[in-house]
């Protein structure tokens, strides 16, 4: 029995080695995704471009529009005379946000009703977000230090009073500078596998069921479990090398650490491969050609990017979505890569999501079995 | 030979059958982009608000519950658990129950007093857009809520300290142009139409040539009177269908079910699409002309939509990256296009305002049949 399954193994490890091109493509997507996030890609939005209309050219908006260049989040790159010069910026797409500061800033300041109007470009939006969250908190802290220097200078209680009576320490864990490559490694990891194991299945079963083969093979004494373990092997080895090069380069490359075990991190990858093989055995018996299979594939790439967990948060999601997130196992392995690679904790964290990943896997192969069987017959 | 109307017609005649014969792959072209636009609508959000979130509150006094609520209270944080110290508040975030944290210290009231309080907070930094949402509420929160202290504190040390009602005497008034909610869907919708009519198109374009000379039968129909250039705007007719109608759906449920404005002209965006198409059906055929098989054709054109996901201003923001990589995103059509329907659907700007991108579409359009017809005509002869 080994022998056979060996001998499926060889054949097709030469038939995967023979498509340079499609091994190509498989081997230097992850890289290249790689590559943009970790150079290209950037959602901390800073020097945004941004147009002024000062219209009291006097010391404090001189000061206050110091105080937002110098934050390093906004670039001043063009002046308009008011408003409307500065929507019409805006809209021509010259710059994402406008300053407008009224007449009389400084006056208005003494007597601490002056107003700052920030327009942002909403059609864009983590420069939006960006421009938004930080527009306000410079703000406010240019406003609290005239305030401080106010009660300072006022002589007042000047004592232990003047120190801000609230110290509020943020601390971001396990990614203290929130680099995005920091956040997506453990994602990618998780998507890729599922990828390359749904598609080099998918494509290796329904291929030979295309070509004819299938049937050849059939009628030697090989039997459909061995056909099926030696068709496996052969991309859960490909798929393992490419999840450790990405990994690899991101943490000797790109400074990503690795904070948990490696070792648990490769056995639970090792378990993870399997439902996508098992999901990609059962998209490859539902569907009739090649073309059905990879448009599938494509659907459910598509769904689990967006319902996985990868890139937006679970949890703001309503149940019903959630539950059809739970249909694809990288719903389960997101978390688990990010516990081990990210967060550093270990199995006993992990032993709920290992287990439905279990279950998941039970039930995957199971289906397939059945199905892949019925098709045979 | 001259061209001719009637041996289009023929010609379009048999690739319209061959289309409506494939019946998944043409169900599949019409429900993708829906299932995108739902799942987008209803799933997915950029803007993280209600964070699970933990709280450890040791010294339970009105100054400690103020300050909660004072973070609670700005819809950014739900408190989900009440624990006893930060160890288990980090036990809570290592196991992914909460994404937040937020630990008092005892006799909280007494050190504000002092001018010496402070509060620990501590989110999840393995969830992008949980903790980037998070960290600019609780900073921005808690320096409002540090200053009403003060002002508070100095009031009550009997200083002659005036100030508006925020206690500022700055306000900074934030209007967020075309989009004042900032809906995710508003920002979303018109990229996500650009990407599947991209999708749609090239993939179609890229896939119809290669299959025709995989099944061999591009011979069979060069043997016939039809001409190449015929063989092709046959080909593409079809796509460009399909897409345009892909459009026109995504366009209707977007605005009268999920109620995304649509600010400007719609017969502009029309034509402009149209020149999209155009251009997109030009890659589509540039790599039907490299690739040797339907597999590579569909390699390569999932290559350009990752790239296209990317690089193209449909999610992120172009202008952080590096000069080389937004040049190969100039690359793609979409590029240009995420920018005018931005601008017509968002904005609701006229042509003045986006003809820039309009020329480079034209130019782009351009080059790319040019670039099909040369190779193409190669791989004929």
């Amino acid at each position: 029995m080994l022998q056979r399954i060996l001998a499926i193994i060889q054949k097709e490890f030469s038939q995967a080695l023979r498509d340079r091109v499609t091994l190509g493509i498989m081997l230097s997507m992850p890289l290249l995704q790689l590559i943009l996030f970790g150079y290209a890609i950037n959602t901390n939005v800073r020097n945004i471009a941004t147009v002024v209309a000062d219209q009291s050219q006097d010391q404090a908006s001189r000061d206050y529009l110091n105080a937002m260049v110098n934050s390093g989040y906004f670039d001043i790159v063009e002046t308009a005379v008011d408003q409307n010069g500065v929507i019409r910026a805006i809209d021509a797409g010259q710059a994402r946000v406008g300053i407008v500061i009224p007449p009389d800033f400084a006056t208005d300041i003494q007597r601490s009703d002056a107003q700052v109007l920030v327009l942002v470009d909403g059609s864009d939006f983590f420069t939006s977000q960006s421009a938004n969250a930080y527009a306000t908190i410079i703000g406010q802290e240019y406003a609290i230090q005239i305030v401080m220097d106010r009660i300072t200078s006022g002589g007042a209680a000047a004592t232990a009073n003047t120190l801000p009576a609230l110290n509020a320490l943020v601390r971001v864990l396990y990614n203290p500078d929130m680099k995005d490559l920091w956040f997506i490694i453990p994602g990618m990891a998780a998507m890729l596998l599922q990828t390359q194991s749904l598609i080099l299945t998918a494509a290796a079963v329904v291929r030979e069921r295309e070509a004819g083969t299938i049937e050849q093979i059939l009628v030697t004494p090989i039997r459909p479990i061995e056909l099926m373990i030696g068709k496996i092997v052969p991309y859960v080895f490909i798929a393992m090398l490419n999840m450790l090069t990405v990994i690899a380069i991101g943490v000797f490359w790109f400074g990503v650490p690795f904070q948990g075990s490696f070792w648990l991190f490769i056995s639970l990858s090792f378990l993870y491969v399997f439902s996508g093989l098992g999901l990609g055995l059962l998209v490859s018996s539902i569907s009739q050609n090649q073309r059905q299979a990879q448009q599938l594939i494509m659907l459910f790439m598509m769904v689990s990017l967006l319902l996985g967990g990868f890139i937006f948060p679970r949890y703001t999601m309503p149940p019903l979505v959630r539950a059809i997130g739970n249909l694809f196992p990288m719903t389960y392995f997101v978390p688990i890569s990010r516990g081990i690679i990210t967060k550093g904790i270990g199995i006993s964290v992990l032993s709920s999501q290992v287990l439905s990943l279990a279950v998941y896997i039970l039930v995957v192969m199971f289906l397939a079995a059945l199905t892949f069987r019925k098709r045979l017959d | 030979m001259e061209f001719s109307f009637q041996r289009l017609r023929a010609l379009l005649y048999k690739e319209i059958v061959q289309i409506l014969r494939d019946r998944r792959t043409l169900i599949l072209f019409f429900l993708l982009p829906l299932i995108e636009l739902f799942l987008f609508a209803y799933a997915v959000s950029l803007t993280v608000t209600h964070l699970p979130t933990a709280v450890v509150d040791q010294s339970l006094d009105s100054r400690s519950r103020d300050f909660i609520y004072a973070l609670t209270n700005s819809g950014n944080f739900d408190v989900t658990l009440t624990l006893q110290n930060e160890q288990q508040v980090l036990q809570a975030i290592d196991n992914g129950t909460v994404k937040a944290g937020i630990v008092i210290p005892p006799d909280f009231a007494g050190k504000v007093l002092r001018g010496e309080g402070s509060v620990l907070i501590l989110l999840d930094g393995s969830d992008s857009f949980s903790v980037e949402s998070g960290y600019s509420a609780a900073s921005s929160i808690a320096q409002k809520y540090s200053l009403d202290l003060t002002a508070e504190s100095v009031q009550a040390g009997g200083s002659a300290f005036t100030g508006s009602s925020s206690g500022l005497p700055i306000t900074t008034i934030t209007r967020v142009l075309y989009n004042p909610d900032i809906k995710d869907l508003v920002f979303i919708l018109p990229g996500l139409i650009a990407l599947i009519m991209q999708i749609i198109v090239v993939t179609h374009a890229a896939l119809s040539l290669v299959r025709e000379r995989e099944a061999g039968t591009q011979e069979q129909l060069l043997a016939t009177p039809a001409r190449p250039f015929e063989m092709v705007i046959a080909k593409l007719v079809p796509g460009m269908l399909v897409a345009i109608v892909d459009m026109g759906v995504i366009l209707v449920i977007g605005i009268f079910w999920f109620q995304v404005p649509f600010q400007g002209n719609i017969g502009l965006l029309a034509v402009l699409s149209v020149l999209f198409i155009i251009s997109g059906m030009g890659l589509g055929l540039v790599i039907s002309a490299v690739a040797k098989s339907q597999r590579q054709a569909q390699q390569l054109t999932s290559v350009i939509q990752m790239l296209a996901m990317l690089l193209t201003g449909f999610l992120y923001p172009r202008t952080t990256m590096p000069l080389w990589t937004q040049l190969i995103g100039d690359l793609i059509p979409l590029t240009y296009f995420v920018r005018i329907i931005r601008g017509i659907m968002t904005k609701g700007v006229s042509l003045s305002f986006v003809w820039t991108d309009t020329l480079t579409l034209v130019l782009y359009a351009g080059i790319v049949l040019v670039l099909a017809a040369a190779m193409s005509k190669k791989r004929l002869d």
